[in-house]
């Protein structure tokens, strides 16, 4: 009997891992472990069916009728007629790595990172570590339509900790960095030394003073703050399921006229999508265009529910089924000088680095934290500040921008929701926020 | 398999382990009223550790007709690492393999899914909010623990999961239930605790910065508690210099009506087991009895590095399947009291918990699901707050904990009660 799905799709994605662990001198963990998962997906009567194997099981140029059926079967309880829209498919080429970490022996791995490590140093530098991880994956995809696609890529990079302790104070220094361009890790000690160095400050640097003020936020903050504060509202599924405040808004002018927010899955960046997770070729889509927001983020599912915006934006782990995520999500250029922006705040915070952040996008509410910051005085940079947090909520904060910077830079992390973790990258220039709620243990 | 493994690298290693794990799982998601997705999972998992001349190995693989790659990999992996004065994995015990964690009416059966979700839906029923989105699963799974002393153990479990988001105006709500037993969990208490904070969260007041007592809800508080305090309790933080409570054993790290105890025979537990990640007989661990600090937790490899006894404390999470520190049910307690009668800021949830600093303790996170609670309930709402102040100084500032507790994975937590904390609020 033929099964009366309307769609399938089929994902396998397999690979290695290896991991580098140096903590204190010693190579903790060094080694390679494998992995091959695949997720079908059917558009059975209603909604969806997903069914998730062990890719070695599943070929995707002749997906087995069993699968579809065993998809079409978990579909059976869905109760609401979900539709797709066509979207056009098609594949960017990955661009070739610099030095493919294939090609380096673990060996040598280990070498330079123990290298690196001997650099992590200061006087009153406790414990050092620096975790390497290298993801090396083949994605292959094929759905109903006749599509296939087949692309390897290699994500490497780094993270280096310091901590310091002096008189009873711990405080840690953390720099990371990863890539799609090759291996990452050659004559990084600017990076160790950074950490460290960071770790010894800190010690002599007091805890923020909590209440409202003007904020200047660093590349990488501001960056977090576009991916928590905008990206998330705009994900078509939240827009959809009505758990988003940039609902019913597309043209509405929803922030400062110097703001543009762009998600771009098609930059060969860290969140580089070749292609996105249910066969739609990526571009970039301008979220917020001077202050207009213009579009949603979507799946070929919420693009047919919502309209307004692309889809291409539509991403899963190996094994679980794509759900409408970021990738590479930025701020654009304005035109001030760093300078100018630390001037004109004239008395307020510089927050700089970040340790991530978390959004209620239904409630509109947003939280970030920056590893450290300097106190503006009279348009200067005073005194150090650790541990400081910014909350907001999100409409009244993208008004409260009143100058954008001229020095975007992008920094590679990792972003969560619904239980799957995706690389992504943020970014921004230097952004100046007025009367921003800033959090501290000491108030006046 | 497992024999084979086994053979197989009795010539070439000192040590080996198998972890073996099979699972299946049945779901549905909910998007707003409906069931939009149906979904089914099954899952494998080899995880091989060899130990050589106190260099320990690992990899991990999905695919069981790869063991032998799998083994090769770990024998690699065995070269690159420093040895440590390893003195042995466990042998066999006369441990009860009966489950401890398994109720035999969980089943792959879509009926029963259909019924969790629809009573989530009723009980969201009874305040007016709208449904965003849910969830309901159920899963099986079986890990055989092997090992060339000769340990065998092999346990099944089951676990049903189950939460519901909701909205009312910009107000949400969300609440969850997980349980390995069909009576421990409550979907239609969950649907009616989402529906309440959505629902009765509209048309909070924006409230002035100063000090206050604040309530935290066991989800609230198990978040404080994973970003610093169960990371400091790690033997291998403490050692390496990267925990505030390295140097402070037999010191007063809490107010002395607090005790932070890991009991993995619980019977609140979600996963309880008779042993660890790498097949050590489990026990009760007191990390912290009435404010003194008194153990920290140690896996194999930890306590053989260090000279320390170990705590069998070994869990298996992570990338490579590797054992690391955990614990099995952390149950935290205190002085009783009826936490909601004196007026004080009630936190249901916390936006940014993870950004917290594992090191000095220190944060700064936005409130979710905030009301004034007084008299025994949760009265008026609150529109935002911030809330500010070091995670080792709140356990010193502990006034009560409730008699109910939740458990939320590893942890058994209490509604807390702490004096004084500074909140910034947005209202003047």
């Amino acid at each position: 009997m033929t099964i009366p799905y309307r769609y399938y799709d089929i994902r396998r994605v397999s690979g290695e891992v290896t991991q580098i662990d140096v903590d204190n001198g010693k190579v903790d963990q060094a080694g390679t472990s494998f992995f091959d998962k695949a997720v079908i997906r059917v558009l059975g009567d209603k909604g969806w069916g997903v069914f998730s194997v062990s890719g070695k099981e599943a070929d995707c140029e002749k997906l087995s009728e069993n699968f579809i059926r065993e998809a079409y079967a978990t579909s059976k309880v869905t109760t609401v007629d979900i539709t797709i829209k066509d979207t056009p498919s098609s594949i960017h080429s990955v661009p070739s790595m610099r030095e493919n970490p294939a090609d380096v022996s673990l060996d040598e791995k280990v070498s330079i990172l123990l290298d690196l490590y001997k650099s992590i140093e200061g006087r009153d530098i406790v414990s050092r570590r620096i975790n390497f991880i290298e993801k090396d994956e083949t994605v292959s995809f094929s759905d109903s339509h006749g599509h296939f696609y087949e692309y390897h890529l290699c994500r490497n990079g780094f993270s280096i900790m310091a901590v310091a302790s002096r008189s009873g104070i711990v405080q840690m220094g953390y720099e990371r960095d990863h890539t799609i361009s090759g291996l990452n890790i050659r004559h990084r000690y600017d990076l160790a030394h950074e950490a460290a160095n960071r770790a010894e400050h800190l010690l002599d640097a007091r805890p923020c003073k909590g209440g409202i003020m003007h904020a200047v936020l660093d590349p990488e903050l501001a960056g977090v703050f576009a991916h928590e504060a905008v990206g998330h509202a705009s994900e078509g599924d939240l827009v959809k399921e009505g758990s988003s405040i940039l609902k019913g808004k597309i043209g509405e002018t929803i922030g400062s006229p110097l703001l543009t927010i762009v998600d771009d899955p098609s930059l060969t960046e860290f969140g580089f999508c070749p292609v996105d997770d249910e066969g739609s070729e990526t571009k970039r889509t301008d979220i917020i265009k001077n202050g207009i927001l213009m579009s949603y983020l979507h799946s070929k599912e919420t693009l047919a529910s919502m309209g307004n915006g692309d889809a291409g934006h539509c991403r899963g782990m190996p094994g679980i089924e794509p759900i409408v995520r970021m990738s590479n999500t930025f701020i654009e250029n304005g035109d001030s000088t760093y300078d100018e922006i630390i001037e004109t705040c004239k008395s307020g915070i510089l927050l700089k680095g970040s340790r991530g952040g978390q959004v209620d996008p239904g409630r509109g509410m947003f939280q970030f934290n920056a590893e450290y910051g300097y106190i503006i005085q009279n348009g200067e940079l005073t005194d150090m500040v650790r541990d400081v947090s910014l909350s907001g909520e999100i409409l009244q904060t993208l008004h409260s921008i009143s100058l954008v910077g001229n020095d975007l830079a992008l920094h590679p992390g990792y972003c969560g929701k619904g239980g799957q973790t995706v690389p992504v990258t943020d970014g921004s220039p230097h952004l100046l926020l007025n009367n921003a709620v800033v959090g501290g243990c000491e108030i006046d | 398999m497992i024999d084979e493994i086994l053979r197989a690298a009795e010539k070439i290693t000192d040590e080996t382990e198998i972890l073996l794990a099979r699972s299946e799982s049945i779901g549905a998601d909910l998007k707003q009223n409906d069931i939009a997705i149906g979904n089914r999972t099954q899952g494998f998992g080899l995880i091989i550790r060899v130990i050589n001349n106190g260099k320990i190995g690992v990899s991990c693989t999905d695919n069981p007709d790869s063991w032998k790659k799998c083994l090769d990999a770990a024998l690699v992996s065995s070269r690159f690492a420093d040895p440590i004065p390893w003195k042995g994995l466990p042998g066999p015990e006369n441990l009860s393999q009966e489950p401890l964690a398994y109720d035999n009416r969980i089943t792959p059966d879509p009926d029963l899914i259909m019924e969790l979700i629809s009573q989530l839906k009723s009980g969201s029923d009874k305040y007016p909010a709208n449904i965003t989105s849910g969830s309901a699963s159920l899963a099986w799974s079986e890990h055989t623990l092997a090992n060339s002393n000769g340990l065998l153990y092999s346990v099944k479990g089951t676990s049903a999961h189950i939460s519901l988001e909701m909205i009312a105006g910009q107000s949400t709500g969300f609440e969850h239930d997980a349980s390995w037993n069909l009576d421990l969990i409550d979907p239609e208490k969950t649907g009616e605790k989402a529906a309440f904070f959505a629902s009765k969260g509209q048309g909070g007041e924006e409230i002035k910065t100063g000090s206050y007592d604040v309530i935290f809800s066991p989800t609230a508080f198990s978040q404080l508690l994973d970003a610093a305090i169960i990371p400091a309790l790690s033997g291998r933080n403490v050692h390496t210099g990267r925990s505030f409570f390295a140097g402070k054993s037999g010191q007063m790290v809490a107010h002395e009506a607090i005790s932070v105890i890991d009991d993995p025979f619980d019977t609140r537990g979600l996963a309880n087991c008779a042993w660890d990640g790498e097949g050590m007989p489990v026990k009760k661990i007191p990390f912290i009895e009435n404010g003194i600090l008194k153990s920290y937790a140690y896996d194999l490899r930890t306590a053989y590095r260090y000279d320390q006894t170990p705590t069998a404390s070994a869990v298996r999470l992570g990338q490579s399947g590797a054992p690391s520190i955990g614990n099995h049910n952390l149950v935290l307690s205190g002085p009783e009291i009826s936490v909601f009668d004196e007026k004080g800021i009630f936190v249901h949830d916390l936006i940014g918990a993870h950004t917290a600093n594992p090191m000095s303790g220190d944060f700064s996170v936005e409130l979710s699901s905030p009301f004034f609670a007084h008299d025994g309930e949760l009265c008026e709402p609150i529109r935002t707050g911030m809330i500010s102040g070091n995670i080792f100084e709140i356990l010193f500032r502990i006034e009560g904990c409730s008699k109910d507790t939740r458990t939320l994975g590893s942890s058994i937590i209490p509604y807390v009660r702490i004096s004084d904390l500074t909140v910034i609020g947005r209202g003047s």
